[in-house]
């Protein structure tokens, strides 16, 4: 087996390296798990394809992320053992993926949100000095873009039908508003990664940058604006009863045989 | 997907609930035409048809339906309301013989073999491509 790709870093740096890559393999596992709920039952036909794909690709990214991520550690778990064998309080997600999928607007809602301010920390990884993440977030970013365009053409939609649609909305906003950007709070390795040259931007840095990015959208679709997040210290860790449901559902497989191949 | 769609079933499946309609944007369903291009040269391929309310979205799920899977290198969606149609049998299926239309009945062999003697060529070889 090579090396660790990790192998010239501090361990200061590596440990926070680590808890970054965890930190976004588990974002896009919970959304990818919990959208992909929606296969079977998304509005029509073309939209349940458009949905479940979507939902596909953050497990993509997952797995390369994870991936790395076991590269990075190099204590013999693999991608698998690293995205199923943890209970629930050792996931690292943001608390805004804690939230159920809720109905169709919640998960555009939350779609919106969260794919904005991702798309703003894969920015300041573009660049990184960690050349796999490098690399790995150049593949990422093409294919979220897409995902940007289908949620904006979603969320222009249910904003502007008026009626059921915009309050239903408007309602997701408000219950998910508070937790928007856990996505970008900072990590507690986060000086480490700045250090580095494996993040360009600091935490508040980039949550400007994305209040700055969907500004303009809130503005013309008259939606309010997310508030500052409450309890930036947990935003990653005490995870709710919705999110034990998923855990439950998306290891039931792996915990049957854990050893089986595939 | 690629069956036309009766019209009032089409409504029901898209009903927009009544407080939406109130103020005028319900998306309304209606079928897109998919062409793809598998690769660089090939002509664009009828594919298969999407519902959607607008092209926007008929151009997402033309992508989700016909090239996620890295199968087309270009899409074209089209309103199938823009196609403009022609199925009359009286003018693709005449009733008489026009069987002395078709080039079929002329021996090309002897009239080529003389213009090429005439020319001072010879038959070209076989491709063996």
């Amino acid at each position: 087996m090579n090396a660790s790709p990790a192998a010239g870093l501090l361990p200061a740096t590596r440990n926070a390296l680590a808890l970054l890559l965890l930190a976004m393999a588990d974002d896009e596992f919970v959304i990818g798990f919990s959208d992909s709920e929606w296969t079977g039952i998304a509005p029509i036909l073309e939209e349940d394809v458009a949905m479940s794909s979507l939902a596909q690709d953050e497990i993509g990214h997952a797995r390369a992320l994870y991936e790395l991520l076991a590269e990075v550690v190099a204590d013999g778990r693999d991608a698998d053992a690293i995205a199923y064998d943890r209970p629930p309080t050792g996931y690292y997600h943001a608390r805004l993926l804690d939230h159920p999928r809720g109905d169709w607007a919640q998960t555009i809602a939350r779609r919106y949100l969260y794919d904005t301010a991702d798309a703003v920390r894969l920015e300041a990884l573009a660049g990184s000095s960690f050349a796999p993440l490098a690399a790995l977030v150049g593949k990422i970013r093409r294919e979220e873009r897409y995902h940007l365009m289908h949620v904006s053409t979603w969320l222009d939609r249910l904003a502007l039908a008026g009626g059921e649609s915009r309050r239903r909305l408007l309602d997701a906003l408000e219950r998910l508003g508070p937790d928007a950007s856990t996505v970008l709070a900072p990590l507690p390795s986060e000086t480490a990664l700045l250090m580095a040259g494996i993040v360009a931007a600091s935490a508040a840095e980039q949550e400007a940058g994305w209040r700055a990015a969907i500004g303009p959208t809130f503005e013309r679709l008259g939606l309010p604006m997310p508030p500052p997040v409450s309890a930036p210290e947990t935003a990653r860790s005490s995870h709710s009863s919705a999110f034990e449901r998923l855990h439950d559902e998306f290891t039931s497989v792996r915990r049957i045989d854990p050893a089986a191949t595939w | 997907m690629t069956e036309p769609v009766a019209p009032d079933r089409l409504a029901a499946a898209t009903e927009a609930p009544a407080a939406a309609k109130a103020v005028g944007s319900p998306g309304v369903l209606e079928p897109w035409e998919v062409f793809r291009q598998e690769k660089e040269g090939d002509p664009m391929r009828h594919g298969g048809s999407v519902m959607a309310p607008d092209a926007v979205l008929a151009v997402h799920y033309a992508r989700e339906l016909y090239g996620r899977r890295d199968e087309s290198i270009r899409l074209w969606v089209v309103r199938r309301a823009d196609v403009h149609q022609l199925e009359d049998p009286d003018l693709l299926q005449p009733p008489l013989d026009r069987s002395y239309r078709k080039p079929g009945g002329y021996v090309m062999r002897d009239k080529l073999g003389a213009a090429r003697e005439q020319a001072g060529t010879t038959k070209p070889k076989a491709n063996r491509g």
